[in-house]
């Protein structure tokens, strides 16, 4: 029976962080993973992430996984891939299945990083081919390069809704809907107003009824709910659509935890009780990322971190001081991720009406995905009263930690402050040159820069743009604002990327000057669709 | 479904060489390794078994090799788990009927 | 005495209900209708219902309908779901074939 002084269960980004930080203190880490492909859900993360520069903002989930990986080879990580860990027993003790055959291992510390799977909503017609977890449409498309169908209802507006709503429509596939059964949306307004100003409808307080079709989806039957959820008869609508997606939440996948004789409680699923760095209460055994309970990456690679440094201390390769240091340094970093109006601790919580600073809250973003004009023009990132020559239109509106519009500026015109989960605001005097750094920074795409050309009676409105084909100089089409209504003509003036800004692409339109407040999504040709 | 050849953020997607598989006797291409389940969504096939009790149509559903509705009998082998399972050149892939295959003279069966 | 272990409580009759022929348990296709009839029968905790139903006994065991199925049946009982003490989780945690549980490989390249 090989022996190793860290087993990890799981590659995703809690594993392999933990792995890293384990083998980087000297330890012997051997990581198992049932998946012929390491990194969890992190590869299939196409979009660029939120929070600082230390925890990796604005780089693309897929790259941060890609460097967590190169980090393990170095590290001397030893990685098994299509290693099922069957069953995990006393003494450290866990049997594996590779291949046709079984094998005992050993770990004098053991890391449980399971992860989390997705939960489920039944409903008539809900076993058919084409209905499949929004998971599933992102492991098809961004892992295996197939649409996972033609036009897509997406049942639930949380975070992983919104994103793999975009990614659907990066990938060609056109999304009809988003709903929700909830009275506003659940995740973040940036990803919402992202699908929002390309004409993605919300319907927030519905839910699906049914799924058409004999052998497969042809169409989907959503209905308004009442208070207590319940389908209100005669509000059914019917969607085309061949494909439903459900993004209703997830749970962990604490059974390894459980078959240890953990001590279990209640956290959005069974998971085990542990203490500051993630030791359950069986020593030596350690839990870390979403089955310790659900939050997303960013705070998975810092928890791995916190218990491989704990293992390590507990096997005498990190001097306690050491550790202590260490430890509360990454628990701070966690700590900036726990902040703001999305943190643990307002789950669920739909009575928030102001931002920290005190601006009112947009009802039109909470309720379908977009701000009004008025709206915008009230948040510090709008920069009221600043409208000579080229400026940045920052459309962030909620509390979420996240800085790197305030990095991507070396002329200091965005300022974000300490707390990274004060709203960005347009400095006074900002000397903008229209490099555009900023609206490629931005991983909620909520940045513009707008240019109102008034001899001219014109104004010019750069966007990010991450979709096929791009438009080209010269390209006629239509401008549509934040509620993915046309709104005006349009002409491109210019599309330009650079390499660093890793596929975003700064395209700049021509809209009447009037408009330049308004317009916020280009497309080609007259925008019917 | 199609396969996305041109991705906006993605570099193209390494597949091996172009193989020849088996669907219920019908020549069939995909990709060597990649998922057989992949390779069936891309040439618009979606029912994969047909469940024992009800007969009901099933197909990808976690796309992950969880929750075993994709299965389907592969090179005569019941219960195989199409979407993490990866396609060889020559592989008999058969709709499963039940635990079984279904029989290739039977036409497509609708509920 | 706690609520779920006085089985002399009464939990009311059986109504049937308009979705009572949706399936839940997509591997053994059980329907919410009969995990509901299983608890008005005397199935009371979820590894009874487990049991007599094989709801979670099929391929994926219950990764997909746990918990669906714990939230039924905590329905069922009037109770919330966290106070259910859920089904034992054994070794194997995924399906495996005996001739593999058996084979003991010693050493892994």
């Amino acid at each position: 029976m090989k022996r190793y002084e860290l087993i990890v269960i799981g590659a995703g980004p809690a594993g392999l962080s933990a792995a890293v930080e384990a083998a980087n203190a000297g330890m012997s880490v051997a990581v198992f993973d049932e998946n012929a492909r390491p990194g969890g859900q992190l590869f299939k993360q196409i979009h660029k992430f939120f929070g600082s520069k230390e925890h990796q903002a604005k780089i693309r989930g897929f790259r941060i996984g890609q460097q967590l990986l190169k980090q393990a080879e170095e590290a001397g990580v030893e990685v098994h891939l299509n290693s099922v860990v069957m069953g995990i027993f006393d003494l450290g003790e866990i049997t594996v299945q590779h291949g046709d055959g079984v094998c005992h291992y050993k770990g004098d510390s053991i890391l449980i990083a399971t992860g989390a799977c997705e939960n489920m909503v039944p409903f008539d017609g809900w076993t058919l081919p084409g209905v499949m977890g929004a998971g599933a449409a992102q492991t098809m498309m961004n892992l295996h390069g197939v649409q996972p169908g033609s036009r897509v209802l997406m049942v639930g507006s949380g975070n992983v809704g919104l994103v793999v709503s975009f990614q659907l429509l990066q990938g060609g596939v056109e999304v009809a809907a988003v709903i929700d059964a909830a009275p506003q949306i659940g995740g973040y307004g940036v990803h919402a107003a992202k699908l929002a100003r390309i004409g993605v409808p919300f319907y927030l307080s519905h839910t699906i009824v049914k799924a058409e079709g004999t052998d497969h989806v042809t169409g989907a039957v959503i209905a308004q709910v009442d208070e207590s959820f319940r389908p209100i008869a005669g509000t059914e609508k019917h969607l085309d659509v061949d494909t439903v997606c459900i993004a209703v939440g997830l749970s962990p996948m604490s059974q390894l935890a459980r078959m240890a004789g953990c001590e279990m409680t209640e956290k959005g699923g069974a998971v085990p009780v542990v203490d500051e760095y993630g030791q359950t209460s069986i020593p030596g055994l350690f839990v870390a990322g979403d089955v310790g309970g659900i939050e997303e990456a960013s705070s998975a690679m810092i928890g791995g971190r916190i218990a491989g440094a704990a293992a390590a201390r507990r096997s005498g390769y990190l001097p306690e001081e050491e550790f202590r240091e260490k430890a509360s340094a990454l628990k701070a970093s966690l700590g900036q991720l726990h902040e703001g109006m999305f943190s643990p601790k307002n789950k669920g919580r739909r009575d928030l009406t102001v931002t920290d600073e005190g601006y009112l809250l947009s009802k039109t973003l909470l309720h379908h995905g977009y701000l009004s004009e008025e709206e915008v023009a009230g948040f510090p990132g709008a920069a009221p009263g600043k409208s000579a020559g080229i400026h940045p239109v920052i459309e962030c509106t909620q509390n979420i930690p996240c800085n790197p519009c305030q990095d991507a500026c070396r002329f200091g015109c965005i300022r974000v402050g300490d707390h990274m989960t004060a709203l960005p605001a347009v400095a006074e005097n900002a000397r903008c040159v229209g490099c555009g750094m900023c609206v490629a920074s931005c991983p909620g795409q909520a940045i513009f820069l707008v240019n109102d050309e008034e001899e001219a009676g014109t104004a010019t409105v750069t966007l990010p743009y991450e979709f096929l084909p791009v438009p080209e100089k010269g390209a006629k089409g239509v401008a549509l604002g934040r509620d993915g209504r046309v709104v005006c003509p349009a002409e491109v003036v210019e599309a330009k990327t650079a390499g660093f800004m890793d596929g975003t692409v700064l395209l700049t339109m021509r809209v009447p000057l009037e408009m330049s407040m308004k317009a916020r999504f280009f497309k080609t040709g007259e925008g019917t669709k | 479904m199609m396969r996305i050849q041109k991705h906006p953020i993605l570099d193209r997607i390494q597949k091996g060489r172009q193989v020849t598989f088996s669907l219920d006797g019908k020549p069939m291409q995909g990709y060597e390794g990649e998922p057989i389940a992949a390779a069936l969504l891309a040439a618009g096939v979606r029912v994969h078994r047909y469940t024992t009790k009800a007969r009901q149509p099933r197909g990808i559903f976690c796309a992950i090799g969880r929750c075993t509705d994709c299965v389907m009998v592969v090179d005569g082998k019941p219960n195989v788990r199409t979407c993490v399972t990866p396609l060889k050149e020559g592989m008999r892939v058969q709709t499963q009927v039940g635990i079984s295959a279904k029989k290739e003279s039977d036409d497509h069966e609708t509920i | 005495m706690s609520r779920l272990l006085d089985r002399n409580r009464e939990i009311g009759a059986f109504v049937p209900q308009q979705d009572d022929d949706l399936i839940i348990c997509r591997c053994e296709e059980i329907t919410k209708g009969e995990i509901r009839r299983a608890v008005h029968e005397g199935m009371w905790t979820l590894t009874e219902v487990k049991r007599f139903l094989r709801a979670g006994m099929g391929l994926c065991q219950g990764q997909t309908c746990g918990r669906l199925v714990k939230g039924i049946v905590a329905k069922e009982l009037g109770v919330r779901p966290s106070e259910l003490e859920d089904t034992t989780a054994r070794c194997p945690t995924r399906p495996v074939e005996m001739q593999v549980f058996g084979n003991e490989v010693h050493g892994h390249e």
